[in-house]
């Protein structure tokens, strides 16, 4: 649900870069978004559009890449995947949506998977979070 | 590229009419109770105030306003509490109980995330509690607020603890930073006895401030009390005295162009 601000968010920080580059507009940008994220890609994809309009972002080429998150316990070694533990993050803490949908708030700060999981082999909390966490623009295409 | 992230957040700080950082040179001298105090006093005050919690390891806004309940999400993203007026947003809201062990570049997105997805609104005032002391947390905090230029700190100290190489060397941080100080804030100061003011910690002596080239904008008195209403749920009626003394803070950071 907060597409919407993560939208705002890419749109401005491609604006700057268009200022700064002296560019006409953006024929592709690729984002690439963690899997810890949990992103409704149509929703995204809408925002963006729906913001691009009527600025020399319109019309341009959004493409996503999802990173898949991987964790690496510094106790045991052990190294797990998001959905092993999507089902054990504690739901006493989600939060509600409008539409009525609860979401982790890892959802909302990814880097939050760092107090709301434990190692599944031992239950250590002292464990690496190697990927999957995140947005960023990996390529943008620009036109001068 | 840029981080969209954090320019987010800086973006949506600049939207601020002002933004308070209350910071310390060290834990315990009573830093969150000031910034809490701070905010709550501005928004019944009337300004539009919000107190973010930037103290992630150890979050103290639920603690203080007591707030347990879910946090809500909007389109606009988290939808900060209202207490009193006052909007709330703390890491504390999202991890409950749970130890939050990160570091490095972690904490700093973390930070970022915080900023960038809390749903303000306009806000005419916003106080940031800030970590203590001067390591990663402060240095991230101060990063993210990097050119943003109504934002200001107060540096809260005890005349007891006014370890002064302490809040020196949180000073030279600061200011290294470009982060401007609007003041200090001598907390624990005196006790007011029949109008009689004892001060049993001392004073914070004048060479001090002219070596650091600060003032005090408020001292505020020892209320044991303060700990009391926390506990009983009571924090938002801030005792008479002591509330006076925020008034003044409050106006000495307003006043300042
Ligand atoms: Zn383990």
């Amino acid at each position: 649900m907060h597409e919407w601000s993560l939208a705002e968010a890419v749109i401005e920080a491609l604006t700057q870069v268009m200022e700064q580059e002296g560019a006409r507009r953006a024929s592709e940008v690729e984002i690439i978004y963690g899997e810890m994220m949990e992103l409704e890609l149509d929703i995204l994809k809408f925002a963006l559009e729906e913001l691009s309009k009527g600025t020399p972002l319109e019309g341009s080429k959004f493409t996503f890449n999802e990173e898949r998150a991987s964790f690496r316990c510094n106790s045991c070694g052990h190294r797990w995947d998001f959905r092993q533990v999507h089902e054990l993050l504690p739901e006493d803490l989600w939060v509600s949506e409008p539409d009525g949908g609860r979401e982790s708030p890892i959802h909302f700060i990814p880097d939050l998977a760092q107090a709301l999981m434990v190692c599944p082999n031992c239950g250590s909390r002292d464990f690496e979070v190697e990927s999957g966490k995140g947005l960023r623009i990996n390529k943008v295409i620009l036109e001068v | 590229m840029s981080d969209p992230i954090l320019g987010k957040a800086r973006s949506k700080l600049r939207k601020m009419g002002r933004i308070t950082l209350v910071a310390s040179g060290k834990g315990g001298v009573g830093k969150s109770l000031v910034a809490s105090s701070l905010a709550l006093t501005s928004a019944s005050r009337g300004y539009r105030t919000g107190l973010l919690d930037l103290d992630v390891h150890g979050p103290s806004v639920p603690r203080i306003f007591g707030f347990n309940g879910e946090l809500l999400a909007g389109k606009g993203g988290l939808i900060p509490p209202v207490i009193n007026g006052l909007k709330l947003m703390s890491a504390g809201f999202m991890v409950g109980r749970n130890p939050l062990l990160i570091r490095g570049e972690s904490k700093f997105s973390l930070l970022s995330f915080l900023l960038a997805i809390t749903d303000w609104g306009d806000l005419d005032h916003l106080v940031i509690d800030m970590p203590p002391g001067t390591g990663d947390e402060t240095i991230f905090s101060l990063r993210v607020l990097r050119g943003v230029r109504e934002a200001g700190a107060v540096i809260v100290t005890t005349p007891s603890s006014l370890s002064q190489s302490v809040v020196m060397r949180l000073i030279s941080l600061l200011r290294g930073e470009g982060m401007r100080i609007y003041g200090l804030v001598e907390n624990m100061a005196y006790i007011n006895c029949c109008g009689e003011l004892l001060r049993p910690f001392g004073s914070i002596d004048d060479d001090f401030l002219r070596d650091c080239g600060l003032r005090i904008l408020a001292s505020l008195p020892i209320e044991p009390s303060i700990e009391e209403r926390i506990r009983e749920g009571r924090f938002l009626e801030l005792p008479e005295e002591f509330r006076s003394r925020m008034d003044e803070l409050l106006d000495g950071i307003m006043g300042v162009r």
